[in-house]
């Protein structure tokens, strides 16, 4: 079996930032100066590979055994609800999953509320909570434009600095719950690799322990 | 019936060397029918976790399913006696493992003990779990824990009602930072915390793991369900690859108490899981006690070497040659023990043993 820890992390400006902590608590990885074209990148003193992907692949790579340990955002655990352990919250790509529409809207209980959203189980999930009937509109992209062409009454969707909604006359109405990444591990690995992944749990710790 | 551990295919069959194992300790086979009425698994739709059911209405208008799982068939064709119900079974099951993915044919190997359990027939089970994936790996990891422990815990320390639930979820998550958030937020204490979360974190091999539980001063009721523990670990010693991990858990409604769950390395995912069902048992109103584990084969197959063994022993590569002769010559090598295949060419992706050309003028090798 394969000793070093596999290492996913999501692509873009998350990836960096998280990589920075990995870099801090002890995993550098001095190829990531040069990344050329490669897609995997190893740091034998520190016994880790990393590997960069699509930000909502993350959990499927850990989830499948390919990586030992990813960071995945909150969103994707909870809309895709893989089999994985959540060890940490990073504390970073910080944001919220909001209910948002026109400011001012008022719910009208005795009809069925419209919602458009990428993240369908998490807005069925809140709505029912709340006993409220729902039209559940499953888009993939400019979410925002629901309920401007009467697609949807509501949206429910990631508000990180609210600009956008603010620009297309839209403004949060309820927040669903908090999002930041987490920090992710397959079952298995932390079975047989037991000890490399308790040390980087706690040595990532101490590094968000000593920024906080 | 080649034993195919070694093989992709486990539907129907079951590796001898599982079989020997589960015989040796008076387990007998279970063979059950691929069709049961739907009404089973309506009442106990929850025990078929997260999946969808095949079902089909029979020419009598019964609504029946192709059977999604093995042990409430079991439960339902068995009569509490005063003996104990030892089998063990190698059964395809029918079932969609999530909405994304289609229906597809699991093959599963487990057993099930069924009656009055003693301490004996707990470790046993235990035991042959252990075994079973020491017949795959040597390397292998059983992790225990008992269903009391962690709710035990809960109920000691008089946690909202409201919150319990998901605290153990989340601890089956080993999500530390959202439980604390939970428990706090709900008024619990911080020491009451560090109790919970200490014990949600510990993973140790068995005997040092209940030391180490024992030593950190838990209530009346989580005590109850470690000292079970301790006599498990008492009877069955330390080389067993048995772990500790309070976080594992099962669905309260059928599991009682011990459960686990058994790894191998190199699978992404658990490769056994069981524990015992009293629960189950008292649901489908039979006055006794149960526990078993079943064997995912085809997870299990995924890690396995595949050794290809010969499709046949001769290709006769029929050349030319009158059709009674190039009989007469099979039939002699058929005679002798050997398996033939007469082609006009070698198959693509097809092993033999030694080629012949047979072209009128007799065998010769090729």
């Amino acid at each position: 079996m394969d000793e070093m820890l596999n290492i996913a992390l999501p692509k873009g400006r998350l990836g960096d930032r998280v990589y920075e902590i990995f870099e801090r608590a002890g995993y550098a990885c001095p190829e990531l100066g040069d990344p050329g074209r490669r897609l995997v990148f190893e740091a034998k003193d520190s016994g880790v590979r990393y590997f960069f992907v699509k930000p909502s692949d993350v959990a499927i790579y850990v989830e499948r055994g390919a990586a030992d340990i990813g960071v995945a955002g909150k969103d994707i655990l909870l809309e895709y609800r893989p089999e994985v352990y959540e060890l940490l919250d990073l504390g970073v790509g910080r944001c919220r999953m909001c209910v948002c529409g026109r400011p001012g809207f008022i719910d009208d209980p005795s009809s069925v509320l419209r919602v458009a959203t990428k993240f369908v189980r998490i807005a069925r999930d809140y709505y029912a909570g709340l006993s409220r009937s729902i039209d559940i509109i499953h888009l993939n992209g400019s979410i925002e434009l629901a309920p401007l062409l009467g697609l949807s009454d509501v949206i429910v969707d990631i508000v990180e600095t609210g600009v956008t909604l603010r620009e297309n006359g839209l403004a949060p109405l309820a927040e669903v719950c908090g999002i930041s990444a987490r920090l992710i591990a397959n079952r298995v690995s932390c079975k047989f690799k037991y000890d490399a992944v308790t040390e980087l749990t706690e040595r990532l710790k101490n590094v968000l322990e000593d920024k906080g | 019936m080649p034993d195919t551990i070694f093989g992709r295919d486990f539907s129907g069959s079951i590796p001898a060397t599982l079989k020997e194992l589960f015989e040796s300790r008076g387990y007998t086979r279970y063979r059950m029918g691929k069709f049961e009425e739907y009404d089973l698994y309506a009442k106990n739709r929850s025990f078929i976790t997260g999946s969808s059911i095949l079902t089909f209405t029979d020419t009598d208008g019964r609504l029946m399913a192709l059977k999604p799982d093995v042990t409430l068939s079991l439960i339902k064709n068995t009569v509490p006696g005063d003996a104990l119900r030892k089998v063990y079974y190698a059964e395809s099951v029918y079932r969609a493992r999530d909405a994304a993915s289609g229906f597809a044919e699991i093959p599963q190997a487990g057993l099930e003990c069924i009656g009055e359990l003693d301490l004996y027939s707990v470790c046993e089970v235990i035991s042959l779990a252990a075994g079973s994936l020491g017949t795959i790996n040597e390397r292998y990891i059983l992790d225990l824990s008992h269903m009391g422990l962690l709710s035990g815990v809960l109920e000691d320390l008089e946690a909202p009602q409201g919150l319990r639930e998901e605290l153990l979820r989340l601890a089956g998550e080993k999500n530390s930072h959202e439980a604390r958030s939970l428990w706090l937020g709900g008024g619990g204490s911080a020491r009451g915390f560090e109790l919970f979360n200490k014990l949600m974190r510990l993973r140790a091999p068995l005997r040092e793991g209940v030391e180490q539980a024992e030593a950190m001063g838990l209530g009346p009721r989580a005590s109850a369900a470690l000292a079970e523990l301790r006599d498990i670990s008492g009877v069955l010693g330390t080389d067993r690859g048995l772990w500790l991990d309070p976080s594992l858990l099962a669905d309260p409604r059928y599991y009682n108490g011990v459960v686990m769950r058994g790894y191998l390395p190199g699978a992404s995912s658990a490769v056994l899981s069981g524990g015992r069902y009293d629960g189950l048992m008292r649901r489908m109103k039979r006055g006794a006690g149960a526990m078993g584990f079943a064997l995912y084969m085809d997870v299990i197959s995924r890690l396995l070497p595949r050794k290809r063994g010969l499709d046949a022993d001769v290709l006769v590569l029929h050349r030319g040659g009158g059709a009674a002769e190039l009989e007469k010559y099979v039939e002699e090598l058929t005679s002798s023990g050997l398996r033939v295949r007469v082609d006009r060419a070698k198959p693509e992706g097809l092993c033999f043993g030694r080629v012949v050309i047979f072209d009128g003028e007799g065998p010769r090798n090729g």
